[in-house]
């Protein structure tokens, strides 16, 4: 299978040439301000910018050229190293790199190259437009295929669902020492309870009401701690139930911090009864109970935010994610996991609908993405320690327009409809990013910890 | 005043003046629940407030849910038990209502919970006072329901049901209804078991054995089934019918856990039907409940005045102890069921409704009158049961009523 490794993309599209990254690399490579020591160059003007960075390769020319021994590829992190007590200064790496990715520092008088800075590069935070990316989802790969797919084959979602994929990965992520809880809708709808007395999963699974869920996995999870047995308490529930019908008893488990993992894969609607309309259904969005007619088109109230509901709960963690950002859904994985063995854990997870929604199967990932870009949908994390952060920059957005045209449910929308949805985009960003900078926690701890919580900058420094 | 008959006991008891709720909530502390989860409700209240004392106190083991409402309180005990946890709740009126899809849900489930239900009238009219709405409204739900009389009779059949309960021929729930207030808040004197005497009776716990959510045996518990094609519909079939066959078990079971509990601790209840100066009866009263104790009074009364009077009390009122009820009122002439609350559908009494398909077996016509009364914490008093008696006399000689009789209408 070979080794994956974490690496820095550029998006030349969103790059203006500021040379933000430069400096940044220069500080804090060489503690100068001369963008010209910067490791990552951004050459270019009118016609387009191109990175000039090493791109650490797998066949690295650089390392089979030098004569001294002196670069060389570090296994475990991806790096190209340069051993400064072997270099003969020959520069002939600085002829064999086709990406002018490492070069001569002049000041100097030897070459230089980017080291990503230990795993959390400078350059990427640094960059104002997002056009730096630090894709770390090299973990996912190398980890994943040791994991064991605890759900059967053959799982009957509808084609082009991610929701397969959030499930598949959760629960091979948190692993065989669960009890999991799949309430009334696409989860069991899937067959991951099964039919008939076959089960549908590896693990002990069950259908809770689509009420109780909270409740019935509370009472599971406390009758293993008083047996002394380490069991994870894990939900996978939709919208409906856990905001509508199910709220209550979600909201009593939070309150009494019960140690389950709720996780609620948010498809904005009761999808599988037939696409009818939940308080997660957005405002102007078709669905089979808020129909387009005459009178009126599509659903007429905003939708209720749950998981902020679940901030005010003060739940030990708290994060909503997206399929289309996996690296950051697992990272937000791992803490939910952990936060479930002290209290409860909250993962609110957004699951384009391709049948209820009303777009091609193919674009999930696009309407997923284009949710986040466009500040509809915003990443963020909670902790009762170190507050409310954003793990996704929440400040060049798209017109919101961009998500609402990739998909069928909002072709109807008016011009003032249209005006009301960007309205509440903004409107919503403002009140998380109060809550956000209002949280408790000094910025320094926050950085230390590593979350990302720098929304002024996008994407924060990570580990 | 007592049900129970003293026989030799093989073990010793201490004597304590208590109410009904209270020792309801000895006896669960007795029978060592791992899993107790609780809403105040009137007039349960006091019945779960005295578990947590217990709990608190370091008495109960158990580990104690605060849930946010009834039909949490009674999902929190499914998920336990699933994961092997002896579960116990108490409830009624309003609560019960609020539990009914969860409560619809256990018997299926096979989960031995015990519940305790301090029975209430049913809202609306507004009410907070006893009465047999609540439990009897829900008597077609699955669960097994024990009427007491006495709050001796609480404490030792609250210890029964779990041992009923858990009984892997049965492993249905179990409602332990205590009348409200007359029970509930009723103080009497009442032996109370030695803890070890409570464990040796109950013996080994394995609730889960038929469906765990255990990461050890992994399975798909409930699992959809049904339908019309493939394996559904046999499937669905065997589930129900085991179910229903676990209810039939249960008369059984209940029996057998009496006479065992009567040689250990010396209290011997008539586990289905107790029959009262029944041997040469010619009419019969049939009670259920805390109500008995006026109507056996009653019955002693008219007794000295010559009447050929005895009392058919049900204690196992689901499953539906037919064949001893049968047995029971073999030989009288005439009937009169009083009830403490009402089925609407059939404008009468449900014990009187249900007496009706029982009476079907006996293959001849009895007359009989259903009353109906002690709604909403209205007292049934001697003078009640002795009009009762008097009407029921009169059915004899051709006096058919048209409806059921109200017996607190003019109070």
């Amino acid at each position: 299978m070979g080794r994956a490794y974490n690496t820095i993309a550029f998006d030349a599209a969103k790059c203006d040439g500021c040379g933000d990254c430069m400096r940044a690399c220069a500080r804090a490579k060489t503690d100068s301000e001369d963008i010209a020591r910067s490791r990552i160059q951004i050459l270019g003007g009118s016609s387009g910018f191109e990175l000039a960075l090493c791109r650490q390769c797998g066949d690295p020319r650089c390392v089979a050229v030098c004569p001294a021994g002196a670069l060389g590829k570090d296994e475990q992190s991806g790096v190209i190293g340069w051993d400064a007590s072997k270099c003969v200064d020959c520069l002939l790496c600085t002829l064999g790199c086709a990406y002018a990715g490492i070069a001569l520092d002049e000041a100097t008088g030897r070459v230089a190259k980017c080291d990503t800075c230990e795993g959390a590069p400078a350059c990427v935070p640094a960059c104002p437009h997002g056009a730096l990316k630090h894709h770390t989802t090299a973990r996912i790969y190398n980890e994943v295929g040791d994991w064991e797919d605890l759900f059967a084959p053959g799982l009957a979602g509808c084609q082009g669902c991610n929701t397969e994929l959030l499930m598949r990965h959760t629960l091979r992520r948190v692993g065989p020492e669960t009890v999991l809880a799949t309430p009334p809708g696409c989860v069991p709808g899937m067959g991951s309870v099964g039919y008939n007395g076959m089960a549908g999963t590896k693990v002990p699974v069950f259908h809770p009401l689509l009420t109780n869920t909270a409740a019935m996995l509370a009472g599971v999870k406390r009758q293993f701690n008083r047996a002394g047995r380490k069991v994870t308490a894990l939900a996978i529930a939709g919208d409906g139930g856990a905001s509508d019908a199910g709220f209550q008893s979600l909201s009593g488990a939070a309150e009494r911090g019960e140690q389950i993992l709720f996780m609620v894969v948010d498809n904005e609607g009761y999808m599988n009864t037939g696409m009818q309309r939940s308080s997660a259904t957005p405002f102007g969005a078709w669905t089979s109970t808020t129909p387009v007619g005459r009178e009126s088109k599509g659903k007429t109230q905003d939708a209720k935010n749950l998981p902020l509901l679940m901030v005010n709960h003060r739940c030990a963690y708290v994060a909503t994610a997206s399929t289309a950002y996996m690296e950051d859904l697992y990272e937000k994985l791992d803490r939910a996991i952990v936060a479930a063995e002290t209290g409860f854990a909250y993962l609110h997870v957004y699951s384009p609908c391709t049948t209820g929604w009303r777009f091609p199967t193919e674009k999930n990932m696009e309407v997923a993405r284009k949710a986040v870009e466009t500040n509809f949908v915003m990443l963020w994390e909670y902790t009762p320690a170190q507050g409310l952060h954003f793990s996704q920059s929440v400040d060049h957005p798209l017109p919101v327009t961009e998500y609402l045209k990739v998909m069928g449910r909002f072709r109807h929308l008016t011009e003032e409809q249209v005006q009301h949805i960007q309205a509440k985009v903004e409107e919503n960003r403002a009140f998380v990013q109060q809550i956000s900078q209002q949280s408790y926690a000094p910025r320094e701890y926050v950085r230390l910890a590593g979350l990302g919580g720098d929304h002024d900058k996008g994407n924060a420094p990570r580990r | 005043m007592t049900a129970a008959t003293l026989e030799r006991a093989d073990t010793e008891s201490k004597f304590i003046v208590c109410e009904g709720n209270e020792a309801a909530a000895l006896a669960v502390a007795l029978a060592r629940p791992d899993m107790v989860s609780v809403y105040p409700i009137t007039p349960q209240s006091s019945l779960v407030e005295h578990v947590a004392k217990l709990v608190a106190d370091g008495r109960l083991d158990a580990d104690i849910v605060d849930a946010e409402g009834e039909h949490s309180v009674l999902s929190v005990l499914q998920g336990a038990a699933l994961a092997g946890g002896r579960t116990y709740t108490a409830t009624c009126g309003p609560g019960l209502a609020f539990m009914f899809e969860p409560y619809f849900r256990s018997p299926g489930m096979r989960l031995p919970i015990v519940m305790t239900i301090v029975t209430r009238d049913g809202i609306t009219p507004q009410s907070v006072w006893g009465g047999h709405q609540d439990a009897m409204t829900v008597r077609e739900v699955g669960w097994v329901q024990i009427y007491c009389e006495s709050v001796q009779e609480v404490l030792d059949t609250t210890i029964m049901a779990f041992k009923i309960a858990e009984h892997h021929d049965v492993m249905l729930p179990v409602n332990i209804c205590v009348d409200g207030n007359y029970l509930s808040y009723g103080s009497a004197r009442v032996a109370v078991p030695e803890q070890a005497d409570v464990d040796a009776f109950m013996g080994v716990k394995n609730v889960n054995w038929h469906a765990a959510l255990d990461p050890e045996r992994p399975m798909g518990v409930d699992p959809l089934t049904g339908g019309s094609g493939g394996k559904g519909p046999s499937m669905f079939v065997r589930y129900r019918k085991s179910q229903c066959q676990g209810m039939q078990n249960a008369l059984r079971v209940i029996t057998e856990v009496h006479e065992e509990y009567a040689r250990r601790f010396g209290r011997s209840y008539a586990p289905l039907v107790e029959q009262y100066r029944m041997e040469d009866a010619e009419i019969a009263l049939m009670t259920i409940g805390s109500m008995t104790g006026a109507a056996k009074d009653a019955v002693d009364e008219a007794r000295q005045a010559g009447s050929k009077v005895g009392i058919v009390k049900v204690k196992t009122f689901s499953p539906f102890p037919l064949e001893v009820l049968v047995a029971a009122l073999d030989k009288v002439q005439a009937i009169g069921v009083v009830d403490r609350s009402v089925a609407f559908r059939w404008n009468c009494g449900p014990l009187y409704q249900e007496t009706l398909g029982a009476l079907y077996r006996l293959g001849r016509h009895v007359p009989s009158t259903s009353f109906i009364g002690g709604l909403a914490g209205a007292d049934l008093t001697v003078d009640h049961f002795l009009r009762v008696i008097r009407e029921t006399e009169a059915l004899r000689h051709g006096r058919l009523s048209s409806g059921p009789v109200w017996l607190n209408e003019n109070d």
